[in-house]
């Protein structure tokens, strides 16, 4: 008679890569510039910023990186005294890139290794917004061999393949207790997926630079994902999922950058990125027990300034600085702990240090710096306020051949 | 080289800095306001006594939304709060309903009837262990708004009388009197609902409500009493009954489906109830149905060789409907005696917890904190296994809402409640 159906809805959260989740750290140069670097033949990291930029280095090279994220979000929900704050856990986001050919050819090669999205929020179990999240951590490496053509000695086109290779561990408490323990759930998957990334390098006769590249969308699949339960109770069991599928869209970047350089020793850089959120409609888990939960995104495409600046004091030391400024994708409403996405002010520094003719290394420090952001999430009904500051510093080592 | 070491080195202390840079939001600076809370009473019936799953125990009385409002008080100059707790060794207090076992999506719910708290019975009044200590939290469960001030209440309501000294029969207290008897700086009054509550849940088979004209008179002296010493308070309105999972959680479409599941009943249509006015006849969706009928198990079951329900010579018996037209009454008396509490309220200068449109919005689903909220038996987080009392979780919603009415009134800050701490329904 009064038979209960009782139906299993998690709360999913985006586990989509907002804009704090699209890690700009794929050279230590361009980090230290504002991340800028597209209009410019600066290093390796080319294989990233602008493959038609490749066949232009002046040497064979290869580098590798790492970076350390300090990120430090406060949450304050609404009417209440206590501001809880998200557990340290510091993810290192790595690149690495190699390029080969010979610099006297109009044909290189390049391959990248490279983090493009990745993040990493824990916050405390018991936390106020325990059942929207407690962890995610998500990676996606991008893997991509190159190829350059200077089609002129003023045009290089250049494209490459990617193979993304995603890892995705989210977590949180689920409203059911057994024996006064708080059931969890950890949602684990790995996804497969290719896409592209090419681009066009101009030297215009003015001596300006330009460049123009685009990332393709890589839509990460999830398949059979482990949903994994604890805590819950033997009654409630049954009725839970095992696995499950879902896509995840990591958006498209178009970018238009722009070299100038007033002296021989000063090169400086402007960026504009144009990331295609907007395919980021919703995110939708469909589970192994016919349960699915489809959870509105209405993300909108957003744009990153970026400006940045080099200065080669002597043949050992360069000066690097930038800022950027980064409009959030996510709309009201739609603000959730995992990303507590804002706009947001970046500002950087970094030296680079050349021992030897061949051998080189860059330091950068990024600081960015997000508004604060006051709302209730309407799928979650989670409401308050978050402040979050990034630290974020690096270092990587190039050797040129 | 110097420098690079000197370089790795303000790199090396940047890093061990970054640990304390912290970003900060800035909170509302703690403060009263213009009231004062150092001495808060609550008045009112089984939902601010904390009364769920059909009884009263220790660990309902643990999460009553006065005593969790009274915790957050603290912040701004609340004093203690005392709740006539039952003693541990009888925590189980009046008994209560538990969920053992879900089959299917079926539920068993059996009664907890060990370590109750009660004394004994006298005149079909089932007593309790009596309670000594400071009160604070006057939440008695049945009383009526109509009961506050009738002398000899105690004779009739054994949840009350455990609060009184003396025995059985020799106290006649009115509630009113007893729950004012210490000053006080603050108070909340939540009494009305039994005033119309027991009316529907009987299928509006049982006594009639409390007539609207005494709701404004009572409501009126209640209030008078309680701010007659300068004390500033919140009332509560009367939540719907009528969006209540135990009037939604068996209806005609789920006992459709359990009659035309069976072989017999394969080609049953129509489902026939007894109204409170006239002839037997179909029920329709506007019909209401109790949620006891749904354990009774009478649907089907033949009396005189005509099954139950099935036949307008033997319909669901009144006390399990609600019908259309007494759903309208109810509607309407919810109606009336909400506004009655709202113009007092304005005339007053009290802040008001509308409780008829919080509960009706969560009933209706919504997600707090990430939880999924719903009128939904048993899953909905919200109403307790009788279908009418709240969770533990229900209840933080609630006082959310009192610390928000009060904050808003009063200019207070009183800190809410972090309802991610309690429990819905508790599962085997």
């Amino acid at each position: 008679m009064n038979k209960i159906l009782l139906s299993f809805f998690l709360a999913i959260p985006v586990f989509g890569f907002s804009q704090s989740f699209q890690v700009n750290l794929q050279g230590q140069k361009q980090t230290a510039m504002g991340g800028a670097g597209v209009g410019l033949a600066l290093d390796e990291a080319a294989v990233f910023f602008n493959p038609g930029a490749v066949s232009f280095l002046k040497n064979n090279g290869v580098q590798a990186g790492i970076n350390g994220i300090w990120l430090k979000t406060a949450f304050n929900q609404a009417g209440s005294s206590i501001t809880e704050y998200n557990k340290n856990k510091v993810p290192t986001p790595a690149a690495a890139y190699a390029i080969f050919g010979s610099p006297e050819s109009r044909l290189r090669f390049g391959i990248g290794v490279y983090t493009p999205f990745g993040g990493a929020m824990h916050w405390k179990e018991d936390w106020s917004g325990k059942f929207t999240v407690t962890a995610l951590d998500l990676q996606a490496i991008y893997i991509q061999p190159t190829l350059s053509l200077k089609i002129t000695d003023e045009i290089g086109i250049g494209g490459g393949l990617v193979y993304a290779l995603g890892k995705v561990d989210l977590q949180m408490s689920v409203p059911y207790t057994s024996n006064g323990q708080q059931a969890t759930v950890k949602l684990k998957g790995d996804a497969k997926d290719f896409g592209w990334n090419a681009g066009i390098f101009i030297k215009t006769i003015s001596g300006v630079s330009v460049g123009l590249t685009h990332r393709s969308q890589v839509s990460a699949t999830v398949k059979n994902g482990d949903a994994i339960f604890t805590n819950v109770p033997s009654s409630v069991q049954p009725l839970l999922p095992a696995s499950f599928n879902a896509t995840l869209p990591l958006p498209a970047t178009s970018t238009v950058g722009f070299g100038f350089y007033p002296s021989e020793k000063t090169t400086i850089a402007l960026d504009v990125n144009w990331i295609w959120w907007h395919t980021y409609k919703e995110l939708a888990f469909y589970y192994n027990n016919g349960n699915s939960t489809i959870s509105a995104r209405n993300y909108h495409d957003a744009a990153t300034f970026r400006a940045g600046i080099q200065h080669v004091a002597s043949s050992f030391l360069t000066l690097r600085a930038g800022a950027a400024y980064a409009l959030s994708p996510v709309g009201e409403g739609y603000v959730t702990p995992e990303v507590p996405d804002a706009n947001r002010i970046l500002l950087s520094a970094g030296i680079g240090l050349k021992p030897s003719e061949r051998f080189g290394i860059d330091f950068s420090f990024l600081y960015e710096n997000l508004k604060s952001r006051t709302e209730t999430n309407i799928e979650s009904g989670l409401s308050g306020t978050f402040k979050t500051v990034a630290y974020i510093p690096g270092v990587a080592l190039s050797y040129k051949f | 080289m110097n420098s690079t070491y000197f370089y790795k080195s303000a790199l090396a202390l940047a890093i061990l800095g970054l640990a304390a840079c912290k970003p900060t939001i800035d909170v509302p600076a703690p403060s009263k306001g213009t009231a004062d809370f150092t001495r808060y009473i609550a008045l009112g019936n089984s939902l601010t006594a904390g009364f769920a799953d059909g009884g009263l125990s220790l660990e309902g009385q643990q999460n009553s939304f006065p005593g969790m409002i009274a915790e957050q008080m603290k912040a701004v100059g609340g004093g203690s709060f005392s709740t006539p707790f039952f003693p541990a060794d009888k925590a189980n207090g009046t008994g209560y309903l538990k969920l053992t076992a879900l089959t299917n999506g079926v539920p068993t719910i059996v009664p907890e009837t060990s370590n109750t708290a009660v004394r004994g019975s006298q005149g079909g009044v089932t007593l309790y262990t009596k309670y000594t200590g400071e009160i604070n939290n006057f939440g008695v469960p049945n009383i009526k708004l109509a009961h506050a001030r009738i002398a000899g209440y105690a004779n009739a309501n054994g949840l009350y009388e455990r609060l009184l000294p003396g025995e059985y029969g020799t106290n006649p207290t009115t509630y009113l009197d007893f729950a004012t008897a210490k000053p006080w700086t603050f108070f909340s009054n939540w009494l009305g609902n039994n005033d119309i509550l027991a009316y529907a849940t009987a299928g509006a088979a049982g006594a009639p409500p409390t007539d609207k004209g005494v709701f404004a008179t009572e409501y009126n002296a209640v209030i008078a009493k309680l701010t007659s010493t300068g004390a500033k308070g919140v009332v509560g309105t009367i939540p719907g009954v009528t969006s209540t999972a135990f009037f939604n959680t068996v209806t005609l479409k789920t006992i459709l489906a359990a009659v035309n599941a069976t072989p017999a009943g394969a080609s049953v249509k129509d489902i026939y109830i007894q109204p409170g006015v006239g002839q037997a006849r179909a029920a329709t969706v506007g019909d209401l149905f109790t949620l006891p009928l749904g354990s009774a198990n009478l649907i089907g079951v033949p009396t005189g060789g005509i099954p139950y329900g099935l036949d307008p010579r033997n319909p669901v018996a009144s006390q399990y409907v609600l019908d259309k037209a007494e759903v309208l009454i109810v509607n309407d008396y919810i109606n009336s005696y909400n506004n009655t509490i709202k113009s007092i309220a304005n005339a007053k200068g009290i802040a008001i917890m509308d409780g008829y449109t919080l509960l009706n919005e969560y009933a209706a689903g919504k997600h707090i904190n990430g939880i999924p909220v719903s009128g939904a038996f048993i899953q909905g987080n919200l109403f307790s296994l009788d279908g009418i009392h709240l969770t533990p979780l229900g209840y933080a919603i609630t006082a959310n809402a009192f610390i928000s009415a009060i904050n808003a009134k009063y200019g207070s800050s009183i800190p809410v409640v972090d309802i991610s701490k309690y429990r819905g329904v508790k599962f085997p």
